[in-house]
């Protein structure tokens, strides 16, 4: 059973169907960075605010992503809730050069992981984004920032990302894949 | 629509779930036992990572379902519904999609909510699809606010001019919805709905002339230009064609009736449209034209002949529309169809008892004196066949063709006699019965048999009301025929045969028979006898009662048949406050005020009433309320009788302490203002209650009594009045203030009972005024013209006053029939439509009885200026004058 299905994935057919929920505030590059994850011909050059959500579908590392890609603007924020329900993974994407509103998305996570809606064992996936910014933050500043070592009970991980350029952003699905298929 | 587009074969459900205990040879809906919570749990499977697209679809069916039969969704519920469905928004399966559209536009739960698709919706706007993208459209547009349709306007543009018919007709539609709320944006799209009227694709083309109307509905001579253009046009859509036809007559009956020879605009191309290939532009047209106001015969004539080839359709369709439109032409121009009688004469044997029944009905009114036997023949055959509803139609027919040919009675008369003889419900029967009525009433000739008929059918008729309607009938009319003895037998085998209550009926119609008829009277004593040993109470109290009048006793004969003057309104407004009163005398039929109640009767009698009848009768009859009232008021006694009533006016505003309503009321040298006061707080009795009335402001009146209410307790009514004197016969006018004076007692809450102490305490009401209006009735005049030329015509004063901006000339004749408080003749207070100019006739008494008639001429420009011609004469030239004064003032 297992070599036929890694045949199937080696053949970019078959693969394990994983719903991935991704959130973070506005203007914090979610959109841009699952453009970025699709096959290059089916990329968009132009990335307008998400009003409500949008889902898509990315192949990688021999899973089938379902991205739902939720808008970040703030009369939003409470409906992410209405997707934790089923998510197998969540991706928070953060603006890491925004120090400003760093606060904010702590605000967010705290919610966010205070929900029931969540599954519990769900992994956590976190973009520090726009690391090309001269002023962005590092990872280890940010993690420190959101609290990220006090989450025991999920697994996590902090990955810098540039998602206009798609760099690391690789690092970080590689990550999701491994653990869920495990 | 979209249904065009998408794969009619798809299967919509899956198949059907297999149940052990179903039983196999019993076919089940699939929606049988679908219920609200099982459905709910279902809508789960939404959420699972791995979606079954059938499964799913089946579930958004049920849920669709229920939607449909009126099932609603808690707040909660829908939301739950609402995102879970939102998750299957990337699936692959184009069914599944489709049903989620569907679904996301009929759950709609909260606004903020449904904007989440918002996003998603565009995205399947852009995409490849035609399919996703018309129903994307579909449902962004019904769920879009302003501010978003600003966003998203850029793509619904290029859609409409969009190569693909479905997603380009699905902008049309939407933005035909959207035209309620945003019709700005729509607006700046007229040229991209231009081009799509060009298209070659039937719905496109007929949805952009629909939005294109739309767009223009509300200016009549963009219509009219539009209409133009696209008459002359590449419309070739039949469908489209039909609306244009639709707009075309909706255009003709706005514009100006065509005076003289000059041919009606647009009536070539109506006509061209009747040579159409497609049947139902053909019909569209023969229909437009049938419905033409004042068509003329000629005009008809290519319409008709359309139609009765549409008569030898082998379409039930078309025969239906054909038989159906010259019916209603019939009505109207019964000689134009008279050609297509053998084509309808063949249709009366059609399978579709709706045509056939339509063919019979028209028949019957195009029908010359000497083919109503062979019709009636004909109808007979069939008029076992066919639906009561039907039948009811056909007798109502049959029953205007015998007011059209009196001659012809004897036949259409045994016709309904022997229909009546055979099965069939109630309605029908009543509505045969009915029919004899009408004709026993309006043919003196057709009395005798009809009665016979009817005598007749009682012998074997199962429903009482009818039986009890005839048998009345039969008391008043029986005693006046040439041998009244024939019918004794009948109406006495009901007093032995038939129910209590028709055997009450039958004894109340012996009775009479003994009262009219001298020979007959021992006979019905030796009858009226029999029946006091009935077992009925009321057939035996009957009996007695009319055995001791046809005696002599209790009134004598002629209280069998009382002419009963008392309308039932009073009667039973006297018996309601005796009931009040305790029992304690007996009660007086003549305390029942008659004279008040004679002159609507009068008035309903007076002839020459025509469409203006109904709304006045109405009017009249709450005056008699107060009148009534103020009958039962020994103080007023001396003022003479009332000369007019106004309309209650609201002296309080709603839901304050205390409701007051006044009612005014004109006598020859008085006006008595009626306080209706209600108390509406639970905790207090008011007493002593009276309005005092400052009369500063009008030096005519004099203030000769205040009859003070006593009491006032919580939730009942109970009047005041003011009864102020003036010079007699005069018109003096005035404005009131009012203050309510009353002494208020607490009412104990804990016990109930009132305080004994209580203070006085006033209350401010709103101003009354005594307009002109009040001392003038309405009241009509049979012709107006005779009458004008009666009056003096040195009487006559004529003058012009500009009304200024006015919404419509109705508008005006309205204001001005109001002021003057007077009845329009002759239906002159309905305007037209569109009409520029009107002549208004009215007349009217103003007090001390004399007559009035006014003629007004309305006229109103472009800028809706209205300027008005008033002509007056009247028994004097005094009153001429104040009824301009009236006008002047106002």
């Amino acid at each position: 059973m297992g070599i036929f299905l890694k045949l199937l994935e080696a053949l970019g057919l078959g693969g394990k169907k994983v719903n991935v929920l991704v959130v973070g505030l506005d203007n914090s590059g979610k959109t841009t960075l699952i453009e970025r994850l699709k096959p290059k011909h089916a990329q968009s050059a132009e990335v307008a605010p998400t009003v409500g959500f949008s889902v898509d579908q990315v192949r990688k590392g021999g899973l089938l992503f379902t991205v739902f890609d939720m808008s970040g603007a703030g009369r939003y924020r409470n409906l992410w809730e209405m997707y934790y329900k089923g998510a197998q993974a969540v991706i928070f994407v953060i603006d890491s050069a925004d120090r400003l509103r760093l606060c904010v998305a702590k605000d967010e996570l705290d919610n966010l992981l205070a929900s029931k809606q969540l599954p519990a064992k769900v992994p956590l996936l976190f973009y520090a984004n726009k690391k090309d910014v001269p002023t962005a933050l590092s990872p280890v500043e940010v993690a420190q920032a959101l609290k990220l070592e006090d989450i025991r009970d999920k697994p996590w991980q902090i990955v810098p990302s540039n998602a206009l350029t798609g760099e690391g952003l690789e690092k970080g699905t590689d990550w999701l894949a491994d653990i869920l298929s495990r | 629509m979209a249904a065009t587009a998408q794969d009619p074969s798809a299967p919509l459900r899956g198949p059907e779930k297999k149940d052990e205990d179903r039983d196999e040879d019993t076919e089940y809906s699939p929606f049988y036992g679908i219920e609200k919570g099982a459905v709910l749990q279902e809508a789960r499977i939404f959420n699972d990572a791995h979606i079954d697209p059938r499964k799913c679809q089946q579930v958004i069916t049920k849920l669709l379902y229920l939607l449909c039969q009126g099932e609603t969704f808690s707040q909660k519920e829908a939301t739950e519904v609402f995102f879970s469905v939102t998750k299957l928004f990337q699936n692959k399966d184009a069914n599944l999609r489709r049903m989620v559209y569907l679904v996301v536009k009929d759950v709609c739960p909260a606004s903020d909510e449904v904007i989440m698709i918002t996003s998603s919706l565009m995205k399947d706007m852009n995409s490849k699809t035609d399919l996703y993208r018309s129903n994307a459209i579909r449902v962004l547009c019904s769920i879009t606010d302003a501010q978003l349709l600003g966003q998203i306007e850029r793509y619904l543009k290029q859609a409409v001019v969009d190569k693909s018919p479905v997603v380009a007709s699905a902008v049309l539609v939407s933005a035909l919805h959207l035209l309620s709320h945003n019709s700005e944006i729509v607006k700046r799209w007229t040229n991209e709905i231009q081009e799509a009227v060009q298209s070659k694709q039937p719905m496109v083309q007929f949805h952009a002339v629909a939005l294109l109307h739309a767009l223009r509905a509300n200016d009549r001579l963009a219509v009219s230009k539009l209409v133009t253009s696209l008459t002359k046009g590449p419309v070739r859509s039949p469908l489209a064609q039909c609306l244009l036809v639709r707009y075309v007559a909706q255009v003709i009956s706005e514009s100006q009736a065509a005076s003289g020879n000059d041919s009606r605009p647009f009536y070539d191309w109506l006509e061209s449209c009747l040579r159409h290939k497609a049947e139902m532009v053909i019909f569209e047209a023969a229909r437009a034209i049938c419905n033409m106001a004042e068509v003329s015969a000629r005009e008809l004539t290519p319409a008709v002949t359309v139609l009765q080839l549409f008569l030898s359709s082998s379409k039930p369709v078309l025969r239906f529309a054909a038989v159906r439109t010259l019916n209603k032409v019939a009505m109207t121009h019964p000689m134009a169809v008279t050609n297509c009688n053998i084509d309808m004469e063949n249709l009366i044997s059609d399978q579709n008892r709706s045509i056939a029944t339509l063919a019979i009905t028209t028949l019957l009114k195009t029908g010359n004196e000497s083919s109503v036997e062979r019709l009636l023949k004909q109808i007979g055959n069939f008029m076992s066949d066919i639906a009561d509803e039907f039948k009811i139609v056909v007798v109502e027919a049959i029953r205007s063709l015998c007011l059209k040919f009196p001659q012809k009675y004897r036949a259409l008369m045994n016709f309904l006699s022997n229909v009546l003889r055979e099965d069939g419900g109630f309605e029908y029967k009543k509505a045969i019965v009915d029919s004899i009525l009408i004709l026993i009433r309006e043919i003196p000739d057709a009395k005798e048999p009809g009665l016979g008929h009817l005598c007749e059918f009682i012998e074997d008729c199962e429903f009482t009301y009818l039986s009890t309607q005839i048998l009345h009938l039969l008391g008043v009319e029986g005693p006046k025929t040439k041998d009244p003895a024939k019918y004794i037998r009948f109406i006495y085998n009901r007093i032995i045969l038939e129910n209590a209550t028709v055997r009450a009926a039958a004894v109340s119609s012996l009775a009479r028979f003994g009262a009219l008829v001298q020979e007959l009277h021992p006979r019905i004593l030796i009858l009226l006898r029999r029946a006091l040993h009935d077992n009925d109470d009321e057939v035996r109290d009957r009996a007695t009662l009319y055995l001791q009048q046809l005696e002599g006793q209790a009134g004598g004969l002629d209280a069998v048949d009382v002419k009963w003057n008392i309308p039932a309104k009073n009667l039973e407004q006297g018996l309601k406050k005796y009931m009040e009163n305790g029992f304690q005398k007996p009660f007086d039929l003549a305390s029942v005020p008659v004279a008040v109640a004679a002159s609507p009767a009068k008035e309903r009698k007076a002839p020459g009433r025509t469409l203006a009848a109904p709304a006045p009768t109405q009017a009249p009859k709450k005056q008699d309320d107060h009148a009534a009232l103020l009958k039962t008021l020994p103080q007023l006694a001396g003022l003479g009788p009332v000369f007019k009533s106004s309309a209650p006016a609201q002296l309080t505003e709603e839901e304050t302490e205390y409701n007051i309503v006044v009612v005014k009321h004109v006598f020859a040298s008085h006006v008595v203002f009626q306080f209706n006061c209600t108390n509406t707080v639970a905790e207090q009795v008011l007493e002593n209650v009276s309005v005092a009335m400052d009369l500063a402001e009008a030096e005519d009146f004099e203030e000769e009594a205040v009859l003070p209410l006593a009491s006032m307790a919580y939730g009942s009514v109970g009047q005041t009045y003011v009864v102020l004197a003036r010079p007699e016969g005069s018109m003096a006018l005035g404005k009131f203030v009012n203050i309510l004076k009353f002494k208020v007692k607490e009412i104990d809450p804990s016990t109930g009972e009132t305080e004994e102490e209580g203070y006085e305490d006033e209350y401010q009401l709103e101003d009354v005024e005594v307009t002109p209006a009040d001392y003038i009735k309405p009241v009509a005049v049979a012709n107006f013209r005779s009458v004008w030329e009666e009056l003096d015509p040195e009487s006559e004063m004529a003058d012009d006053y500009g009304l200024g901006l006015r919404d419509s000339l109705q508008d005006a004749v309205e204001a001005v029939i109001g002021i003057l408080g007077m009845q329009a003749c002759e239906g002159s207070d309905a305007v037209p439509p569109n009409a520029r100019s009107h002549t208004a006739l009215l007349a009217g008494v103003i007090v001390g009885d004399v007559q009035v008639l006014v003629r007004l001429s309305f006229g109103i420009d472009v800028s809706r200026q209205v300027a008005m011609k008033m002509v007056v004469r009247s028994d004097g030239r005094d009153v001429s004058e104040a009824i301009h004064q009236i006008i002047q003032d106002a």
